[in-house]
Order: structure tokens, then C-alpha cells, then sequence
């Protein structure tokens, strides 16, 4: 299984902290961000990315904990038991 | 032409009484745009490098920007600039609210306090008239309780900047409270204050800011309000979340300072976060005078150990009180927070040093008889009462009212101190965040994230991410972040509109408004010359290269955890680049070139 934590506004619209999704052969960021909007009723990868499914300025995916934009962005391989976080653009200080 | 500064200064003689109006110097203004630059400039002619902070000799000085009362972005912005008790560099505190924009509209770009009052005093300005009044009254009261008294017995609608108990009492680290919840927090500002027996500024101001290009500026503003209302993290995020989203956001990415920095992630971060917040204490969201981002929070303690209502807490108290202190306990927080505002205490200061106690305490160097309690990590109920007994100045709290440095200096252990220049550093790891800790080494206060916030790039990706284990760069970066910030702070706008706009569309509000004709590279070679002046002052203050460094754990100590694990901050491969993207020699001081390019030889 894949382990999905949702936070910020994420997390405030879908009202939902984390789940999980079957782990199959081949999976990656995208493949994992779909599967996880098919499980889930509340609409929220616009959080995420834009109308040409690429990432927004700011979105923060995380896969055990680094960015995919220093892996291989939407393509970074995904492996069973990994842990992905998502967050939509956020900053403070 | 009119221009949006005033043009007038208030000259306020605390040995004298007296109060008298001087011609804003233009040529100055021109050079420095107001605010921190403008301020910095007043103070480095006025004040000696070598004053002692807390003589009289030293000044005080509210600083507004040309922008500062403005519409447009978050327009509403003052600096408070001295020299530092806590750091001995120069200082300036910056702090938004309802009050900057008063003094500009009661007919004041800054007002420079000199000397120091044989009795308590404030400072009662109305519409271009100021005077001093006794404070004997108000001396002792919180910042909430003077403000209180003096809209009772001044004018109702008055906005009120003052210090709290802390700032009498001689806390290092005390700031100075504006509209009872906006705090000129760091670097001891408000204890400068104190020392000077001021205990408060109010002000009543009904005109407004008139600017050179009234129909440029509307285009100016109209621009940004989208620009502001379209991006996801103005528009939407810090509304939402406020700036406590950073707590999960850096600790999962393994840059959260945990246990007084031994580890880089917190295991109850959730506990302390943004997130937690919204479902909990928040009641609801707040503005600063003409801000549309509302990165206020306004809170409700419910636990009955700790009844109370106010503002914050921030993701750098959140951080400061919860993480840095190994605390989950966030009524606890958000209580010490409370007290931070009221007793007018700078709360990153505050925590991290309370953090540094704890750690001495669990390694034995202080003992439980010597504080009066236990003091172990974790522990939210002891971390409430010594933050009560460090804004009061009683017990061991006066220790933890001299910071950290001094704190663990006085047992000979300086090194667990999490400082640079005497200044606690803020909630970034600098072993995740390389560019981060070369901006702590760096900044002209000491350790400040809001100096050159190239966490930015480095963990948000904004404008665009950079690694942020990465060193290769990051001197040229941190430079341009450096030096937008220091014009952003002169121009008196919230340094968060630049999560969103850019340096053009600075330069059309200071153009539009003051009828100059900046360019992006003219409102960066400002921050440029702003940036060098403090250097200069710091110089000659005695604080010499030496000390732009990190603290040992950060070089000689790895990262336990987290996606950085194993990692410490390579400032030493940075500065040199630092040094020359700078325009400064290899031994840190600029050169007579640079200064001469700059108009400050």
C-alpha cells in the first residue's frame, strides 16, 4: 500500500488527513495523484495542478519525504509502502 | 509635487521634553526610499557605532516608508531602528497594524527619540502636534492595559505603540506592541525604550497621503490586488492558514528545529500546526490597515488551565514555544503567546532560549533548585510559567530575559546557544536549508529569517525552488532576497507581497507615489546600499566578520533525521562566495570601491 497525507488546503477541503491506495507495478506521482482523486468524492488535485496537469508554482509533493521537483518531478517512480505528502502552495515566516 | 512622504520628521528630546518638527532631509530619502533605509541612514549619522544601547546617547527611531498609510498591497508598515541591547548591532524592528499609517496620517514620516526622561513619559501626537505626558500611571501595565488607558484619556479612536512590562524590567529580547497585538519584536527594541522611561506613542492623525501620480497609482494598485488575489498562497493560503502552514510543511521536509536544534523534525508537529489551528483555537481571520491577505489570527483558549483571548500565535512562536521547546501542548503556546504580546517579549527569542534551558537543565548544567522547577522538553506547563516570570523579571526568568547567548555564556556553554551575533535564529534548520544559514551568517541583526527569506526558494519554490541542499548559487540568490527586502521594508509594504509581486511592481508604487523613476536595478541597488550601510555601522560597532558564522552544532553536528540526515550547514563554502558577490573584499569589508559606487564612502 501507498500511504497519502493530505495537508493545508487539502486537507480543509477534502476534511480527510490521509489514506491509503493499492501499490501496483509501475506506479508514479502521477499515476498515484490519480488514484488518489478516484478514491476521493471532494475534487482537489486543482490544488495541486493547473488545467495542463502541471504542477502549480509552489505545490509541494513530497515522496518519503523529498521534493519530486529534485527526483523526477510527476514521474518519480513510486514503490510499495511509500509515503507521499501533498501540499498546495503555502508560505508564512 | 506632492509626494506620498510627508516630509516631516518629529525630533523628541526625552532629556529635554521637548518636541520639535524638522524638514525631512529629500536627498535622503531619495537615496534610501524611508522607512529601515531612511531610518538607518538618520541613525548612522546621529548616533556613534560605539554607544552604549541602553545610555542615553543612544536613539530610537519610528520609521514609516512613502507607502506606509497607502492603498494597494499591504501598505502599512514601520521600523523601529537602534542599536541593539541584545546584539550591540544596529537594529530594526519591523511591525504593521493600524499605528504606521496613523503617524502618517497625523503628518509624521518618523520620529526620532533622544535622550532619556527623568520620569515615565509618552509621547501624544494629533494631526502635526505632539507632546509629552506623565506615564507614571502607566508604568507596570501590560501593553493591552495602556493601550486601554490611554484611548480612555486621550482620544478613543488613537492607535497606540508601547512597551510592556518587559521592556521596564530589562528583558533583552523585549519588544515593542502596536493595536495590542502587532509587535516590533526582535532585537530588544523595546527594552531600548524602557531605558529611555517611554513608556508608549499614541496617535491620532486625520489626514491622508497624497501622492505625485494619483492615476499611475491606481494602476499600480489595481495590478497588485489581482496579482495578490490570484496567487494561490496570498489569495488563498495565508487567509486559510495563516503563516502556521510552515509547521508541517518544514517538518516534513526535515528543516523543523527541534529540542533546541538537536534533530530536524518534530514527532508532534501536527499537534502545533496550522492545520490543528483551524480546528481548534481559531476564531477567526484579521487585517492588517489595508491588507488584503489577513494573515491575522484571532484565538480563543478554551482549556481550563489557561482561559484567555488574543492574536497569533505565528508559525515562528508555534515553532519557538512548541518545537524548539519539545512542547505539543498547544493551549500552552498560544498562552505564552499571549504573554509574549502583553508583557511586549519577542517570542523566537523567548522559546529558543527557553529551549537552550532546557537542554542545560537535562544535561545537568543548571540545576532544578536554581530555576525553581523542573525543566524538561516537553514540558508546556513550566515553559507558560517562566515565560509569566521572564516578562515580569522575577527568578530565574531573569536569566531567560538575556537571551539565549548570554544565558549559556554565563555557564560556559555559548556553544548550545542556537545564535548568531547574539540573535536566536528562527524555525529553519540551516543543515536543510543551506542558503537559509548563509542568510543567518549574513544578516546585519543576527539570525533572521526575515532579512532574505531564501527558504523561499529553498522550501516553498517560490518564485521557483531551488535545492535546498545545494550551495552552489545561493550567495548570488540570498543577495538579491536581501536587498528586495531591504526596499521592500523601506518602502513600508509587508515583506509577504513578495510571495506574490514582484520587484516592477515595487517600483511602480514608489514612482507613482513619489514621482521617482525607479527601475528594478534602482530598487535593488537601494537594498544594496541599505545593506552595506548597516554592514558599516556593525563594523565600526566592533561586530567585525568573525561573527558571521553559525553555531557549532549547525557545522560540526549532522542532522539525526529527516530527509536531510547526516547533513551540517556548508556555510564555509558560501561566504567566500557571499563575500564577493557582494562586492566585498575576502576579509568581509566592503571595499572603498563598492562603498564609493554605492554613495557611502
Amino acid at each position: 500500500m501507498i500511504k497519502i497525507q493530505f495537508f493545508s488546503l487539502v486537507r480543509l477541503l477534502i476534511k480527510q488527513e490521509a489514506t491509503e491506495v493499492p501499490w501496483v507495478e509501475g506506479e508514479t506521482v502521477q499515476s498515484v495523484l490519480d488514484k488518489t482523486q478516484a478514491q476521493i468524492a471532494t475534487p482537489f488535485l486543482h490544488k495541486l495542478l493547473n488545467e495542463e496537469g502541471v504542477a502549480h508554482t509552489g505545490t509541494i509533493i513530497l515522496v518519503n519525504r523529498k521534493n519530486i521537483l529534485h527526483l523526477n518531478g510527476l514521474k518519480t517512480p513510486i514503490a510499495d509502502d511509500d509515503v507521499l505528502a501533498f501540499f498546495p502552495p503555502g508560505a508564512g515566516g | 509635487m506632492n509626494k506620498a512622504w510627508k516630509g516631516k520628521l518629529l525630533r523628541v528630546d526625552l532629556t529635554e521634553g521637548t518636541c520639535k518638527v524638522e524638514a525631512l532631509n529629500e536627498e535622503w530619502a531619495n537615496d534610501f526610499i524611508g522607512g529601515r533605509g531612511l531610518g538607518s541612514k538618520y541613525f548612522t549619522e546621529e548616533v556613534s557605532p560605539e554607544v552604549e544601547p541602553m545610555s542615553p546617547e543612544n536613539n530610537l527611531i519610528m520609521a514609516t516608508g512613502p507607502l506606509t498609510g497607502t492603498y494597494g498591497a499591504a501598505n502599512g508598515r514601520y521600523m523601529v531602528i537602534t542599536k541593539s541591547p541584545l546584539t550591540g548591532t544596529i537594529a530594526c524592528s519591523n511591525s504593521g497594524g493600524y499605528f504606521p499609517s496613523e503617524l502618517k496620517y497625523a503628518g509624521f514620516d518618523m520620529i526620532i527619540f533622544e535622550g532619556k526622561s527623568e520620569h515615565p513619559v509618552y509621547l501624544q501626537i494629533r494631526d502635526g502636534k505632539a507632546e509629552l505626558v506623565g506615564a507614571v500611571h502607566l508604568w507596570g501595565m501590560s501593553t493591552n492595559d495602556t493601550e486601554d488607558a490611554i484611548l480612555s484619556e486621550f482620544h478613543g479612536d488613537a492607535k497606540v505603540a508601547s512597551i510592556g512590562l518587559a521592556g521596564e524590567v530589562g528583558v533583552h529580547f523585549a519588544g515593542i506592541i502596536n493595536d495590542k497585538h502587532r509587535a516590533a519584536g526582535r532585537s530588544g527594541v523595546g527594552m531600548v525604550m524602557g531605558s529611555k522611561n517611554l513608556k508608549a506613542v499614541a496617535v491620532r492623525g486625520t489626514g491622508g497621503v497624497k501622492i505625485a501620480n494619483p492615476k499611475a497609482y491606481r494602476e499600480a494598485a489595481l495590478d497588485t490586488y489581482a496579482t495578490l488575489k490570484e496567487n494561490p498562497v496570498t489569495g488563498e493560503g495565508l487567509p486559510a492558514l495563516g503563516t502556521a502552514v510552515l509547521v508541517n510543511v518544514m517538518n516534513q521536509n526535515g528543516g523543523l528545529p527541534t529540542r533546541n536544534a538537536q534533530s530536524g523534525t518534530f514527532e508532534a508537529a501536527e499537534d502545533i500546526s496550522g492545520e490543528a489551528l483551524v480546528s481548534g483555537e481559531l476564531r477567526r481571520i484579521k487585517s492588517c490597515m489595508g491588507c488584503i491577505i489577513s494573515c491575522g489570527r484571532v484565538t480563543k483558549i478554551t482549556d481550563p488551565r489557561y482561559v484567555g483571548e488574543g492574536e497569533g500565535p505565528e508559525y515562528e512562536t508555534l515553532w519557538a514555544l512548541g518545537a524548539a521547546c519539545g512542547i505539543s501542548d498547544m493551549p500552552a503556546i498560544i498562552k505564552a503567546n499571549y504573554y509574549c504580546n502583553e508583557y511586549g517579549m519577542d517570542p523566537i527569542t523567548l522559546g529558543s532560549t527557553i529551549g537552550c534551558a532546557m537542554e542545560m537543565f537535562e544535561k545537568g548544567i543548571i540545576s532544578e533548585e536554581e530555576i525553581g522547577m523542573s525543566l524538561n522538553f516537553g514540558d508546556g506547563d513550566a515553559m507558560v510559567k517562566l515565560t509569566e516570570m521572564t516578562g515580569k523579571g522575577e527568578g530565574f526568568g531573569k536569566k531567560i530575559g538575556l537571551g539565549s547567548y548570554r544565558l549559556a555564556d554565563s555557564y560556559g556553554v555559548p556553544e548550545l546557544s542556537m545564535s548568531v551575533k547574539k540573535l536566536e535564529f528562527p524555525a529553519y534548520d540551516p543543515r536543510h536549508v543551506q542558503g537559509m544559514g548563509l542568510g543567518y551568517a549574513t544578516s546585519n541583526r543576527g539570525a533572521c529569517h526575515v532579512r532574505g527569506y531564501i527558504n523561499s526558494a529553498e522550501t516553498l519554490g517560490l518564485p521557483e525552488k531551488l535545492d535546498p541542499e545545494a550551495t552552489e548559487g545561493k550567495a548570488g540568490v540570498l543577495k538579491v532576497f536581501q536587498d528586495y527586502t531591504a526596499a521592500i521594508d523601506s518602502a513600508g509594504v509587508c515583506l509577504f507581497t513578495t510571495f506574490a509581486m514582484g520587484i516592477p511592481q515595487l517600483a511602480n508604487f514608489c514612482n507613482a507615489a513619489n514621482g521617482t523613476d525607479l527601475n528594478d536595478a534602482g530598487i535593488l541597488e537601494i537594498g544594496d546600499r541599505i545593506y552595506n550601510l548597516e554592514r558599516m555601522f556593525n563594523l565600526k560597532a566592533g561586530i567585525d566578520p568573525s561573527q558571521d558564522k553559525l553555531p557549532k552544532r549547525m557545522l560540526e553536528e549532522p542532522l539525526p533525521d529527516g530527509p536531510s540526515k547526516g547533513n551540517v550547514s556548508k556555510l564555509p563554502e558560501m561566504l567566500p562566495d557571499y563575500y564577493e558577490v557582494r562586492g566585498w573584499g575576502s576579509d568581509g569589508i566592503p571595499t572603498e570601491e563598492k562603498l564609493q559606487s554605492l554613495g557611502l564612502a
